[in-house]
C-alpha cells in the first residue's frame, strides 16, 4: 500500500517509484509552502532585514558551490572566496554593456574556468596539498586585484543597476528586486545541485571522494572528475559573486580575502558537509552570529567596559566565529542539517516514536 | 653583485625566521598528518608574552623569552589534548577546520588584549650598531637572529639524534604501528609534537619582535608564509624545512629587489612565495625532500 500522503519510511519498489524527486505528496506541498513563504517574505520584513536576507541566501549559493567541491568530492577548498571574486570582478566589468541577466551567468562561466585551472594539481596530488593549492590562489587573486589598475586596486568598482522590463530599481526598492532575482538563481541552482547526484557526474564525485582507486577501476577518471568538482563549485561562487556586485553597487577586494573562503567552510561546516539545507543553515547562523555580535559589543561598550586600546566588536567576532566552529566540529560534526533531520523525522512519525 | 649579496643576506635573515616556523609546523605534520592553521597565532602569541613578561612584572630580556618559549609550549600541548586528541580518524577536513577555528580564537583572544590593535618593540637589550662583513652592513639584531635560529636548529637535531624522546618521536613519525608494538606512546609522542611546535613557533616570535617589532597582523601573517617553506622542502622532512625556508626567504627578498621596479605598486615579495607554492605544486608536488607517496592496488 502506497499512501502518497503519509509515509514512515521508504517504501520504493521499483525502479520507476525510485526515479521519482518526491517521496509523498507532503514532500511536493511542504515546498510549494516554504517557495510561496519566500516569495512573501520581503514584505513582512523593514529594507534592512531584507538586505540580511540577502546576504544569506547569496552566500548559501556560494556554499553550495562548496558544498560541491569539499562535500561531495571531498576536495578541500581555501579559495572560494576569491571564485566568489572571479565572478564578481567578472559581472562588474560587464555591467555597463551587458544586462545582468547575461553578466551573472558569464561571470559563473569564467570563475568556472579559473577553477579547473586551479585544480590541476589535483591530476597528481591529493588532500592537504590541494588545500594549499587553493589557498596559494586565494593570496595570489587578492595580490593580482590589488595591482591592477583595471579593477582600481582593489578600490571600489561600481556597478550600474539600471532598470529591468521597464520596472526602475532604485534606491528604496534595491534589496526587494534582487530578493527575487536570487530567488531565481537559487532555485535553479538548487535544483540543479539536487539533481547532479543523480547523474553519473555526480555519482563519479561521491565514488572518487570515497575511494578514488576504486572508483578508477570502475572506469572513472579520478582527474578529471576532480577538475570538474572544482571548476561546478567555482561556477556556483562565480554566480554568487556576480550577484554580490549588482546587490552591493560596487566590488571591493575586501570582502573576497582569505576570511570570508575561511567563513564559507565554516559556514558549510556548521550547516552540514554535502547537505542542500545546511548550505542556508548555515550561512544564516553564521550571519545572524555575525550581527548578533555586532549588538553584543555595541551593548557592552554601553555599559563602560571601554579599554583603550581594545575594540570588543573585532575580539568577540572572531571568538565567537572560531568557537563555533571548534564545538561543531567536535560535538555535532554533522551540522545543523542533523538537528532539522531530527525534528523533521520527529514530525514524520508523529505521534509515534518511530 | 654588492646589491645582490645585501640581498641574500637579509633573505636568509627572513628565511631563518621561516625555517624556525616551519620546523615546528613540519615536526607536527610528521607526527599526526595535522596541518596547523593556527601556527601564525603561537607565533604571535611567543612575541607578546615575552613582551608583556619584560614590561610587566620588569624581568630581564632572557628571562622573559625563556618564560614565552614555555608558556607558548606548554599552549602547544594543550591544544592537543584538549582539541586534536578527540579528533584522532576524524577527516581531514574537520581537523584543518578545527585548527582554523583555534586561529580565529587565539586571534579574538589576543583582539581583547591592548597587543591587538597597535605596534609594540622589545625593550632595546641589544647595543646599537652593527658589523661590516664583506662591506655588508647587519644589525646585530639580525645577527642574534640567525645565531638563534642556528642554535635551536643545532639544539633540535642533537635532540633528535642522540635523546631517547627523539628518537621515539622519530620512529612515531615513520611507523607509528611498529613503534606501538615497541611501546611507544603515541599519544604522548603527539602531545610531544604540538608542544615542541610551540616552541618553535615561540622562538620565530621572538626573532621576529626583535628584528621588526611586534604587531598582530605582520605576526599571525608569518603562519601563512610557511606554507610555501615547507611544501618547497617537502611536507614530511625536517631539513626540508629549514632549507625550504631559507630558500622562500632568499627568493622573496629577491623578488623584492629585482621584480618591484617592475609591478606597479610593488609588494612582490608577499606573492612571490605563493606563486612558487603553486609552481612546486604543480610540477614537484613532493617537494625537495618530502618522500613521494606510491599508492598500489
Amino acid at each position: 500500500m502506497r499512501n502518497l500522503w503519509a509515509q514512515t519510511g521508504n517504501y520504493r519498489t521499483n525502479y520507476q517509484q525510485d526515479t521519482t524527486i518526491f517521496a509523498s505528496y507532503r514532500e511536493v506541498v511542504s515546498l510549494a509552502v516554504l517557495l510561496l513563504g519566500l516569495l512573501a517574505l520581503p514584505q513582512f520584513l523593514s529594507r534592512s532585514n531584507v538586505y540580511v536576507l540577502d546576504l544569506i541566501l547569496v552566500y548559501g549559493i556560494a556554499v553550495l558551490g562548496l558544498n560541491i567541491t569539499t562535500g561531495y568530492a571531498g576536495l578541500i577548498n581555501i579559495g572560494q572566496a576569491a571564485f566568489m571574486g572571479v565572478g564578481a570582478y567578472t559581472a562588474a566589468l560587464l555591467a555597463p554593456n551587458l544586462p545582468f541577466l547575461l553578466a551573472i551567468p558569464l561571470g559563473g562561466l569564467v570563475a568556472a574556468g579559473v577553477g579547473a585551472v586551479v585544480g590541476i594539481p589535483s591530476l597528481r596530488v591529493k588532500h592537504l596539498y590541494l588545500a594549499l593549492a587553493t589557498l596559494a590562489f586565494q593570496e595570489i587573486f587578492v595580490w593580482t586585484v590589488g595591482h591592477a589598475p583595471l579593477l582600481k586596486q582593489g578600490g571600489a568598482v561600481e556597478v550600474p543597476t539600471g532598470s529591468f522590463l521597464g520596472y526602475a530599481v532604485g534606491f528604496r526598492n534595491h534589496y526587494h528586486f534582487w530578493y527575487y532575482v536570487i530567488l531565481v538563481f537559487l532555485v535553479i541552482l538548487a535544483v540543479a545541485w539536487r539533481n547532479l547526484l543523480r547523474t553519473r557526474y555526480g555519482r563519479a564525485l561521491i565514488a572518487v571522494r570515497d575511494n578514488d582507486r576504486a572508483a578508477d577501476a570502475m572506469g572513472m577518471d579520478p582527474g578529471r572528475t576532480k577538475l570538474m568538482a572544482f571548476a561546478l563549485g567555482a561556477f556556483y561562487a562565480g554566480i554568487a559573486g556576480g550577484i554580490y556586485a549588482y546587490l552591493a553597487r560596487a566590488v571591493v577586494i575586501e570582502d573576497f580575502m582569505l576570511a570570508s573562503s575561511v567563513k564559507f567552510l565554516a559556514m558549510a561546516i556548521v550547516g552540514g558537509l554535502g547537505t542542500l539545507v545546511g548550505s542556508f543553515l548555515g550561512p544564516a547562523f553564521m550571519q545572524l552570529l555575525d550581527l548578533n555580535m555586532e549588538t553584543l559589543s555595541n551593548f557592552i561598550r554601553s555599559l563602560g567596559f571601554n579599554t583603550s586600546g581594545v575594540d570588543i566588536a573585532s575580539a568577540l567576532k572572531p571568538l565567537t566565529f572560531g568557537l563555533v566552529i571548534v564545538l561543531f566540529l567536535m560535538f555535532e560534526p554533522r551540522g545543523l542539517y542533523n538537528w532539522w533531520r531530527l525534528i523533521r523525522s520527529y514530525f514524520r512519525t508523529w505521534p509515534f516514536k518511530y | 653583485m654588492q646589491y645582490f649579496l645585501q640581498l641574500v643576506i637579509s633573505g636568509i635573515v627572513v628565511g631563518s625566521i621561516y625555517a624556525l616556523a616551519a620546523l615546528g609546523f613540519v615536526l607536527i605534520y610528521k607526527a599526526s598528518r595535522v596541518i596547523n592553521f593556527a601556527h601564525g597565532q603561537y607565533i604571535a602569541i611567543g612575541a607578546f608574552s615575552a613582551y608583556f613578561f619584560a614590561t610587566g612584572p620588569k624581568l630581564p630580556f632572557v628571562v622573559s623569552a625563556f618564560l614565552a618559549l614555555v608558556l607558548t609550549a606548554f599552549l602547544g600541548f594543550l591544544t592537543e589534548r584538549i582539541f586534536l586528541k578527540k579528533l584522532v580518524g576524524q577527516p581531514i577536513i574537520s581537523v584543518i577546520m578545527v585548527t582554523i577555528g583555534l586561529a580565529s580564537v587565539l586571534d579574538g583572544l589576543m583582539h581583547l588584549t591592548p597587543f591587538g590593535a597597535s605596534n609594540y618593540t622589545f625593550p632595546k637589550f641589544l647595543p646599537q650598531g652593527g658589523v661590516n662583513l664583506l662591506g655588508l652592513q647587519l644589525d646585530y639584531a639580525q645577527l642574534l637572529a640567525v645565531a638563534f635560529t642556528v642554535l635551536f636548529l643545532v639544539l633540535f637535531s642533537l635532540f633528535f639524534q642522540r635523546s631517547t624522546l627523539g628518537i621515539a618521536m622519530r620512529a612515531v613519525a615513520d611507523d607509528q604501528m611498529a613503534s606501538l608494538s615497541l611501546g611507544v606512546s603515541v599519544e604522548k609522542m603527539f602531545a610531544l609534537a604540538w608542544a615542541a611546535a610551540g616552541l618553535t613557533a615561540a622562538a620565530s616570535g621572538l626573532v621576529v619582535g626583535t628584528i621588526a617589532g611586534l604587531n598582530l597582523g605582520a605576526l599571525t601573517s608569518i603562519g601563512l608564509k610557511v606554507f610555501p617553506a615547507v611544501i618547497l622542502g617537502g611536507l614530511d622532512s625536517i631539513s626540508g624545512a629549514v632549507v625550504g625556508g631559507l630558500l622562500i626567504g632568499v627568493l622573496e627578498k629577491l623578488a623584492e629587489g629585482y621584480l618591484d621596479a617592475l609591478v606597479p605598486g610593488g609588494g612582490t615579495s608577499y606573492v612571490f612565495p605563493f606563486v612558487i607554492l603553486l609552481v612546486v605544486l604543480w610540477f614537484k608536488p613532493h617537494g625537495l625532500f618530502g618522500t613521494e607517496e606510491i599508492e598500489r592496488v
